[in-house]
């Protein structure tokens, strides 16, 4: 029997939200026209949690259960539920019971739609003032950098069209950019308001020690992103504005010898060859980047097809028009 | 890497028979890839002890002896794999006579050094065994205390000897002192003898940890890093092992370099720009307030600027910091364009 909908649902030591948030789901989606399985990725606990989500498994078969050996991250353990599911529409959602199962419906109603990514806005935040206010100004830096108006990155509660969100390279922390990766491929999104609850039990997992990281994970991201999408654009730009400093620094130089009459100025030639010299190398450096997309493991080429849609040619995979 | 191993491999522990009988070569070369012929040429045991010789060795004849009464005494059936990393003509001479007297010795010699981390890689995939023991060739573990090395491997994946130094000598404690308080700060490792070179652990741990040149030192560090429960108990070192050893200057910056490079490995594979960006940042940062300094000088204080070497400093700090973020991002790029194909999670089970 096909499946409809995957929930992909990371937890890490979280034995006392396992069972609530099953019971949520199950009160949320039982009337729902869709079927459904729930992927339970157990980011290496410590505690009771597997056994706990290995129970619902036995008595649910919907409910499967990915174990890890250890503990690896949000970013990994998202990736594996993804490849893992079977549905059409992936839902992620965070395992904390912070979002609220009830949104579900109308996430995949949107997808539905025709839209390719759905992304929760928590517009009524129930976290501490620092850590809310904090992470609005790294929505916007977020927002900013990538060029994509995403009100709110941190939310976890986001659904997607399996094959495409299966067509995008997932790694290290990047699940905060997971919009900004599917812009690659031109993704259509959609965000929606969705209903955030106070934590009940548990303890929070996130600190503020990783703001620094997170500023240079935005800064890689956009350069991946350019890269990809125009590498010619990164390469002129690169060797352009190095080269151009480098020769206005010489022609200073030189205007200062011929018309002020000092002697050469050692300071504005050394620091223009300096420069010249870096746009020689940026220009080679460039060329090493090309050579790794030409033998990438993935096709730049595939990622239109994933969003494209086309009146005459069937679908390499996936969903049907609605 | 491996595969040059192989075929640049000439010695064998089978030698006369393997190269006379082409039937039996390919099974000793890999028992995974032909289970059915390499059944047939030897039945498995249950553990392997791979003896890599490098450098630094004793007389073969003894430490065999040694080793060989210490298993006895934990029940399994064992077999010896010495992987020569060079030419030592001598060790295959002894070798060979120990073989000829029937001891269960296989050998393999490389025709020139690979590190000792591909050693123990093709030892590995040459061994039978279930279970896999390095011993190094030379004593550094009291042989008499192995048996519990191997009742200490108990539910875990892998379990590493400590020397208990107590009685070793002052230099050499301090060198280990220092090797291991640089891991320490660096790594925050929680083991405290990685130059031991015995250590006990199933054979999936290095069907899965890929390692080479020097880096069999930091091998529970990456097992752990799979998600292998790996563990630590300090046995009582071997007399031999106290004499005091000063090695040349050039070993001690290889070894480093080796804890550079596997800090860099462990810590920023996923995000090379994590450790480019900042040194980049901070070089280009200091660059940008040099110059800021000669430029305020200029305008303010009347110190001409066009004759300061200082200037052409203040630039090269600026430019090295952009070289230095563009190696981070091109970093970046590889990661990404082989995300795919790679993995960085290991799954226990799924239900």
């Amino acid at each position: 029997m096909a499946i409809d909908v995957s929930l992909i649902i990371p937890v890490y030591n979280e034995e006392a939200n396992v069972r609530p948030l099953y019971d949520a789901i199950m009160g949320s989606l039982g009337g729902q026209p869709f079927s459904y399985e729930i992927v339970f990725v157990d980011d290496g606990s410590r505690d009771e949690t597997f056994a706990r989500a290995a129970a619902l498994a036995a008595c649910d078969h919907r409910v499967r259960v990915v174990k890890f050996r250890r503990n690896y991250g949000q970013t990994p353990a998202m990736a594996a539920g993804i490849r893992l599911a079977r549905g059409d529409i992936l839902v992620t959602l965070d395992g904390d019971l912070q979002n609220d199962p009830a949104d579900i419906p109308v996430f995949v109603e949107t997808i539905r739609q025709g839209f390719d990514i759905v992304i929760g806005w928590r517009h009524k935040r129930q976290d501490d003032f620092a850590r809310v206010h904090i992470s609005k100004i790294a929505n916007r830096i977020i927002a900013w950098v990538t060029g994509l108006p995403v009100k709110d990155a941190g939310c976890s509660l986001k659904a997607y069209r399996a094959d495409l969100i299966k067509g995008i390279p997932l790694y290290s922390e990047m699940h905060r950019f997971i919009p900004a990766m599917t812009s690659l491929a031109g993704a259509r999104l959609a965000q929606l308001k969705v209903r955030h609850h106070p934590r009940r039990f548990g303890k929070s997992k996130y600190g503020f020690a990783r703001t620094y990281k997170v500023l240079l994970d935005i800064f890689s991201v956009r350069f991946i992103l350019t890269f990809v999408e125009r590498p010619l654009l990164w390469h002129a730009r690169a060797f352009g504005i190095s080269a151009a400093i480098g020769t206005v620094l010489l022609i200073i130089a030189l205007v200062e010898q011929l018309y002020g009459g000092a002697s050469t100025s050692v300071a504005f030639v050394g620091s223009g060859i300096l420069f010249l010299a870096l746009a020689m190398s940026l220009f080679f450096m460039t060329l090493i980047g090309h050579l790794s997309m030409a033998s990438a493991d993935f096709r730049i080429d595939e990622f239109p097809i994933l969003t494209s849609r086309s009146a005459d040619l069937a679908r390499p995979s996936g969903e049907q028009t609605p | 890497m491996t595969t040059n191993v192989m075929t640049l491999a000439t010695a064998l522990g089978e030698r006369p028979s393997a190269e006379s009988d082409p039937a039996c070569a390919p099974a000793l070369w890999n028992p995974q890839d032909s289970p059915d012929e390499a059944g047939a040429v030897r039945e498995s045991v249950e553990l392997s002890v791979i003896v890599p010789v490098t450098e630094r060795y004793e007389d073969p004849l003894k430490t065999y002896a040694a080793y060989k009464r210490a298993l006895g005494a934990t029940g399994l059936t064992f077999e010896f794999l010495y992987v020569l990393d060079g030419p030592f003509p001598d060790v295959v001479e002894r070798l060979a006579a120990l073989k000829d007297q029937g001891e269960p010795i296989k050998y393999i010699a490389f025709t020139k050094w690979f590190g000792e981390a591909t050693a123990l890689t093709v030892g590995c995939r040459l061994s039978t065994g279930r279970l896999v023991m390095t011993l190094p060739a030379y004593q550094q573990i009291d042989p008499d205390y192995l048996p519990q090395l191997v009742s200490a491997l108990d539910d875990k994946a892998m379990v590493v000897a400590r020397r208990d130094r107590a009685v070793d000598s002052t230099i050499n404690r301090v060198q280990a002192g220092v090797f291991n308080l640089i891991l320490g700060r660096m790594l925050r490792v929680r083991f405290g003898d990685l130059g031991c070179g015995v250590r006990l652990f199933r054979r999936e741990v290095l069907d899965e940890v890929t390692i080479y040149g020097d880096q069999h030192r930091f091998l529970p560090l990456l097992a752990e890093r799979q998600g292998f429960k790996v563990d630590e108990v300090t046995l009582p070192q071997a007399g031999s092992d106290r004499t005091t050893r000063v090695y040349s200057v050039g070993t001690y910056l290889r070894r480093l370099l080796d804890i550079f490079a596997i800090y860099f490995l462990l810590k920023f594979t996923r995000k090379p720009f994590r450790f480019f960006g900042t040194i980049g940042l901070m070089t280009s940062a200091a660059g940008v307030l040099a110059a800021a300094v000669l430029i305020f000088q200029r305008l303010f204080m009347d110190v001409a600027l066009a004759d300061r070497p200082a200037f052409i400093l203040a630039m090269l700090l600026i430019v090295v910091g952009v070289q230095i973020i563009a190696v981070g991002l091109i970093g970046e790029i590889i990661i990404f364009t082989r995300a795919k194909g790679s993995h960085e999670y290991w799954i226990e089970k799924i239900i």
